[in-house]
């Protein structure tokens, strides 16, 4: 016993491992004349992917630009704000740039650029309504997007103007809520309700900015003080020959976009965002095949030592089981990405983190069905292959097993169902699958009915191939 | 004549329940020995700790001159020698007839296929069912079945054969062909452990019939000594009850 329990332990050593090395190698190297600039994963109209999927907005402008001007390279990493962040403290990264307010904290840790950008809190209200004042407020509903400065400014005025806040996760549904006449008015951040508007949301803005705050480009507090002189020199070049004033004007102008002005129905976005959604469908395929194999490897691995002879094996499963089968798939998620690179120091591709994460939550279900069904195998077969000689493991493979997997079959296609489904919980540390390719457009375009409908329908078209697949293997190994 | 099979001091205990309560017993070469007994009184029990799919309390078990309690014995090499009959037959559900019949041969003897498929036709034809060779299991009724499995505990020349109550989970009308393939197999002079409630199989094909109950031997004899002058109170009530209904 003591020897398939060490084989085990090395499979599973063997199994993290090859997963980590997976990610760790596909790190490029870094050149002489390149910088590697963090920024967040989308945050329009500072940095958000266009449809031919590269990074643009006033930020990525404005960062590319300057390089240009001062005769260096840049790299832009969307690792999202916080990784964006801590990289740059942690010397992984040499600057960050997104939308990051200049703050006294924070100058105790970065030091900041020139100020590159001004931004501050508006009230929009319909462009014809009758509201058009703070004053007006009292007794009426004002939507907030959570988490953000426009929400603080809200709560910050509310008692003196007497009005109600309703919060929303997103902006999408925020600018809805004011447009259809539920919320009387909403507060957000200039640049993102100008940009909101040039793409064709219908709100109208009626205050100056308030709280107002300055956006600067930081690098590590006493490191790269030359590329902080990059920066500064190359925007004042900017700001003088007036390539500055294009930047903002070409997000923030009140003309209207070529993107709000070009085809809005289902067919027309398909068309734009065809190369984004197709490697966001790509994506999700491809973490749904290599969780699957690894949850199933995984799976099969702890199940069997779930019904081998040992007290010992029993109980290491039906921990096992029991811990991954009780954490939240979300918490699992943020613990393995998070949690992993503080214990071992060095960060964890997010991909990884998302095959890791998958492998042990729906391992886990699949170690309960493989014990069960193993379980509930007729226990005479067992007997009969023992008591002709067949040691423990011959009669496992070659009369328990192919019985047990028959009655697991239909656990098991469910699982990779609900594996290819969980998949869109990895959207939340970063993985550009195709929930988050989704979130992403929306927050270009704002169109999230139709885009949410059109990636409900692809997640429906994968699991009916994937549901074909699954029946179709089952046929054949029907005897 | 030699000793094929010597119980010592045999007890075995689920947890405070002792089934077993010292059971010895001897049986020879080519002896045929029945247990009889009524239910719950521990034969399966003691049937099933002879190839160790029960594992002894305490005493000691020696079956040609190894002692299966000993830890240091290889068990899976002991049961190759002893061959069991189980009394809802238990074939290999995922495998035809013939292979149910192949398996241990192929697995653990090494023979090649065509050896062990020429060796269970054979085996197969010995329990009348030489055209059966593909069939699938579910398509065997429960007498062609049981009669399958005795072919499949033969395959590896066993020397002992254990059967626990071969012909309880049988139709009335099947019983007969599989105590037909076990009269030869006796007659033949294979060594047998059988528990059973056909006393008429007792009375005309055991060496020796042995009684237990509460965990014990409580009377053992040539079949006219058990059934027409027994002694022991609860072997006379015992034979009353089924030979009376
Ligand atoms: N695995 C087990 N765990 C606990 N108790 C058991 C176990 N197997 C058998 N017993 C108990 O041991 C006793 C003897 O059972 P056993 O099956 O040996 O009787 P039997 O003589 O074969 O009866 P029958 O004629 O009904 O088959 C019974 O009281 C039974 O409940
Ligand atoms: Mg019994």
């Amino acid at each position: 016993m003591k020897r398939s329990f060490a084989s085990v332990v090395s499979g599973l050593a063997v199994l993290i491992t090859l997963l980590v090395t997976l990610g760790f190698s596909t790190t490029p190297a870094k050149a002489t004349t390149t910088y590697q600039i963090g920024t967040d994963v989308t945050f329009p109209p500072f940095e958000f992917a266009n449809k031919q999927n590269k990074y643009v907005g006033i930020d990525m402008d404005l960062m590319r630009a300057i390089a240009k001007d001062q005769g260096f390279k840049v790299n832009i990493k969307p690792v999202g704000f916080n990784a964006a962040v801590q990289a740059v403290q942690s010397g992984q990264l040499d600057g960050v740039i997104a939308g990051m307010s200049i703050t006294k904290e924070r100058e105790a840790t970065f030091d900041f650029s020139k100020p590159y950008f001004t931004s501050g809190v508006v009230m929009a209200v319909q462009p014809k309504g009758s509201v058009t004042k703070l004053s007006q407020l009292r007794g009426k509903k004002v939507a907030v997007k959570t988490g953000t400065s426009g929400a603080d400014y809200a709560k910050s005025i509310q008692k003196k103007y007497g009005f109600k806040i309703v919060t929303f996760d997103d902006s999408n549904n925020m600018y809805e809520d004011v447009m259809t006449g539920n919320s009387a008015a909403c507060f957000e951040d200039s640049p993102v309700m100008q940009y909101g508007i040039k793409q064709g949301t219908k709100l109208k803005i009626v205050t100056k900015p308030a709280e107002s705050g300055s956006y600067g480009f930081a690098v590590q507090k006493g490191k790269n003080q030359k590329l902080l002189k990059l920066f500064n020199k190359g925007l004042a070049d900017l700001k003088a020959n007036g390539t500055y004033d294009k930047i903002t004007q070409k997000y923030l102008g009140t003309t209207k976009s070529s993107d709000s002005a070009s085809d809005r129905s289902i067919i027309g976005l398909l068309k734009q965002n065809k190369s984004a959604l197709i490697s966001g469908f790509e994506e999700t395929l491809w973490l749904t095949i290599v969780a699957i194999f690894f949850a199933t490897l995984f799976g099969v691995l702890v199940g069997l030592m779930g019904v081998v002879p040992s007290k010992f094996m029993n109980g290491v499963s039906t921990t096992l089981i029991y811990v991954f089968r009780g954490l939240p798939l979300l918490v699992l998620a943020l613990f393995i990405y998070t949690g992993i690179p503080s214990l071992t120091g060095q960060k964890i591709p997010a991909f990884v983190a998302g095959i890791i994460t998958l492998m042990f939550n729906e391992g886990a279900y699949i170690a309960a069905f493989v014990k069960g069904g193993i379980n509930a195998v007729d226990s005479g077969q067992m007997e009969a292959a023992r008591s002709l000689g067949l040691p423990f493991g011959k009669a496992m493979r070659r009369i328990i097993l192919p019985q047990g997997i028959r009655i697991m079959i239909p656990s098991f296609i469910n699982q990779f169902i609900i594996t290819l489904k969980d998949t869109s919980i990895l959207s939340i540390i970063g993985i550009l699958e195709l929930t988050q390719t989704g979130k992403i457009i929306i927050a270009r375009n704002l169109e999230g009915f139709k885009v949410w409908s059109i990636i409900a329908v692809i997640y429906l078209v994968i699991i009916t191939l994937l549901t074909w697949l699954s029946n179709w293997v089952q046929r054949r190994t029907r005897l | 004549m030699s000793t094929k099979v010597k119980v010592t001091d045999l007890i075995k205990t689920y947890g405070d329940n002792e089934v077993l309560k010292g059971i010895n017993l001897s049986v020879e070469n080519n002896e045929v020995v029945v247990v009889i007994g009524p239910s719950g009184s521990g034969k399966s029990t003691f049937l099933r700790t002879l190839n160790k799919l029960e594992e002894p309390t305490s005493g000691s078990i020696i079956i040609d001159d190894m002692d299966i309690a000993d830890s240091k014995t290889d068990i899976n090499k002991v049961r190759e020698n002893i061959g069991m009959v189980f009394q809802h037959f238990n074939l290999f559900n995922n495998l035809s007839v013939g292979e149910n019949i192949m398996l241990a041969p192929v697995e653990l003897k090494k023979e090649n296929k065509a050896e062990a498929a020429e060796q269970a036709k054979k085996l197969l034809a010995t329990v009348g069912l030489e055209s059966k060779f593909d069939a699938t299991v579910q398509s065997l009724s429960g007498g062609q079945q049981q009669r399958v499995a005795i072919a499949r505990a033969l395959a590896m020349n066993p020397d002992v054969m254990l059967f626990d109550e071969p012909t309880s989970a049988l139709d009335p009308e099947m019983v007969g062909d599989v105590l037909e393939v076990m009269k030869n197999l006796a007659q033949q002079g294979m060594t047998m452990i059988v528990v059973t409630h056909e006393m008429g199989f007792a009375k005309e094909v055991a060496d020796r019939v042995v009684f237990v109950d509460d965990g014990n031997i409580q009377e053992q004899g040539t079949p006219d000594e058990i059934f027409n002058h027994p002694q022991n109170p609860r072997l006379q009530d015992f034979l009353n009850k089924v030979l009376n209904v």
